[in-house]
């Protein structure tokens, strides 16, 4: 068994009256790129503010690295490096200094976090800021200085939360590609979105989560397989019936041909030559891949970013 | 609990006051200037000496004291609610530090800057009027219990007031009434029976009283009920101000 750098079993949290977890179960294993899908208020933020102490849990346990996160929370912390949400900074201090005390808070000396933030400042093109405080930054350099924030103490583990919520795409694929290069050195992620591309794009597994549990994870392509709803989709003139004998799946509506299939492009060779064959003529093609977001309507009847 | 995460946090609070000096240290020198000139210069030579001091000489504990508990209340208070509306204090949290540690460095900030003011003070009650401190430790060690209690009251404060307003209703209609009240310009000696029972029941008072022990020798009641007094506060508030962050009351879901 690979170990397991997040451990949750049966958790829950009630805010109120609110549910917010209602008996999650997930497990990440180290070196893992992972990603919590969910719509608004699915219980993301709350999930992972239960890891780093944030939020109190009502019930079920969570372990970093098998350290638990209440009666083993020292041990459990330093493993963490968090990007919240909301961006939040010690504005009374310079960035560098700001950077320097954070990694303080986890031990590291006043010296050598200041080398340390000196390395990230650069990492993430800040060091011609340092010297400034963090409310004169711009809106994708503070973006920026949140993730380098995380990563102070050197974590084995970073959690974002909605890195890229409100981001230009510019700096989006700057992200998606610094913390690619993180997990391929080892560091475990753990990437909440709404986005499906992100998902998609980065993670090597993905939960989807609503109403505060896990209702299905995978890999994005196991998933998107499960779904099953890649279609191929061929507008023909002058269509005639009978000319498909095989047994294959598909249906015409609209002068429009609806083909079900795993692999459309594949699909779409076989039926441009059984078109031609027959003198049918071809006014269109279109391929429409299934994805996360297909997996999510269908597990739910929602749409995610409603 | 003395660890590297702990002392960061202390040198995080007194950096944050050390670079708001004019926000923090200077004003208490100022206002105690002035109360020294005004007071003791003007109402000095009418009032002559209380038990053997000159007057100007006899408010300057109270002084010290005033500023020593503004200062401290007001460092960790202020703190920990601009560390609230930044959410910085979510992150405080999220590190290995613990609710205990969280609470004694807030406190700690708060103690060093009211033990920091009460100096500034005396050195310019020094340098104004010639004063001379009769027992230094016994000074010190009053100046650290007060600074305690009241920067321990501040955490509870900051923790629970939701806006500025909270923390300046306690500067405005507490402390400052009852500092006055005690006697920080007069001997209670001199009101009448009913007041001077009143003024029994004031803990600034005894505070009071025990500071000007240590500072000048002279006193209205036992002395020593003063550290007790503070020292109660101490660990009342300690405690309080401790379980919050331990639960995380009002800063945790
Ligand atoms: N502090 C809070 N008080 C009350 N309800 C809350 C609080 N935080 C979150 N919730 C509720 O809990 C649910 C989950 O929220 P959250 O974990 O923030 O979801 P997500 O991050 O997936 O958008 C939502 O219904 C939200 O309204
Ligand atoms: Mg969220």
């Amino acid at each position: 068994m690979s170990n397991l750098a997040v451990q949750i079993k049966d958790l829950n949290k009630n805010y109120g009256s609110t549910q917010a977890l209602n008996g999650l179960d997930l497990e990440i294993p180290e070196g893992s790129f992972f990603g919590l899908l969910g719509p608004n208020g699915a219980g993301k933020t709350t999930t992972i503010n239960i890891l780093t102490g944030l939020v109190n849990k009502s019930g079920g346990y969570a372990k970093i690295f098998g350290h638990d996160t209440v009666s083993d929370y020292r041990n459990a912390r330093k493993l963490i490096g968090l990007a919240p949400q909301e961006l939040s900074f010690d504005f009374f201090f310079n960035i560098r200094d700001m950077l320097a005390l954070q990694g303080g808070y986890y031990g590291m000396s006043f010296k050598t976090g200041r080398e340390r933030a000196d390395e990230l400042l650069n990492q993430f093109g800040l060091s011609e800021k340092s010297e400034n405080n963090a409310r004169q930054l711009s809106g994708g350099m503070k973006r920026r200085l949140q993730i380098a924030k995380s990563l102070m103490h050197d974590p084995p583990m970073i959690i974002l939360d909605e890195p890229t919520a409100g981001v230009d795409i510019e700096l989006r694929h700057m992200l998606w590609k610094f913390l690619k290069d993180q997990n391929k050195n080892g560091k475990t992620i753990l990437l909440t979105t709404h986005y499906i591309e992100e998902a998609e794009n980065l993670c090597d597994t993905v939960a989807i989560i609503d109403h505060g549990k896990i209702i299905e994870q995978g890999s994005p392509r196991t998933l998107i397989k499960k779904s099953g709803s890649s279609k191929l989709e061929i507008k023909v003139k002058n269509w005639k019936d009978n000319i498909i004998n095989d047994n294959r799946d598909f249906s015409f509506i609209n002068e429009t041909l609806h083909i079900p299939a795993e692999k459309p492009e594949k699909e779409m060779i076989w039926w441009i030559e059984k078109l031609k064959e027959n003198n049918i003529s071809i006014e269109d093609i279109h391929i429409s891949k299934s994805s996360l977001e297909d997996v999510f309507l269908k597990l739910t009847g929602r749409s995610l970013n409603d | 609990m003395i660890n590297r995460p702990f002392m960061t946090l202390i040198q995080r609070e007194v950096w944050r006051f050390l670079g708001l000096y004019k926000q923090t240290l200077i004003p208490s020198v100022i206002s105690s200037g002035l109360y020294i000139i005004v007071f003791g210069e003007s109402l000095g030579s009418r009032i002559g000496s209380i038990k053997g001091i000159e007057y100007i000489h006899y408010i300057i504990p109270g002084l010290v004291l005033m500023n020593a508990i503004n200062n401290a209340y007001q460092n960790s208070s202020s703190s920990i609610m601009q560390a609230k509306f930044l959410k910085f204090i979510d992150d405080l949290l999220i590190t290995p530090l613990n609710g205990l540690e969280l609470s004694i460095g807030y406190m700690i900030g708060g103690i060093i800057r009211g033990v920091m003011s009460g100096i500034l003070v005396i050195s310019l009650a020094w340098l104004l009027a010639d004063v001379m401190i009769v027992n230094i430790p016994l000074t010190i060690l009053n100046l650290i219990l007060i600074s305690w209690a009241f920067s321990a009251l501040g955490v509870i404060v900051g923790i629970y007031g939701q806006t500025w307003d909270h923390i300046a209703v306690f500067t405005n209609f507490i402390f400052m009434p009852l500092t006055f009240l005690g006697g920080v310009f007069y001997s209670i000696d001199m009101l009448p029976e009913f007041w001077r029972n009143i003024s029994l029941v004031n803990p600034l008072y005894w505070m009071i009283n025990g500071m000007r022990y240590s500072m000048l020798g002279v006193h209205d009641s036992p002395p020593f009920l003063s550290i007790i007094i503070s020292g109660m506060f101490v660990i009342v508030f300690s405690s309080i101000a401790t379980l919050m962050f331990t639960k995380g009351y009002k800063i945790k879901e």
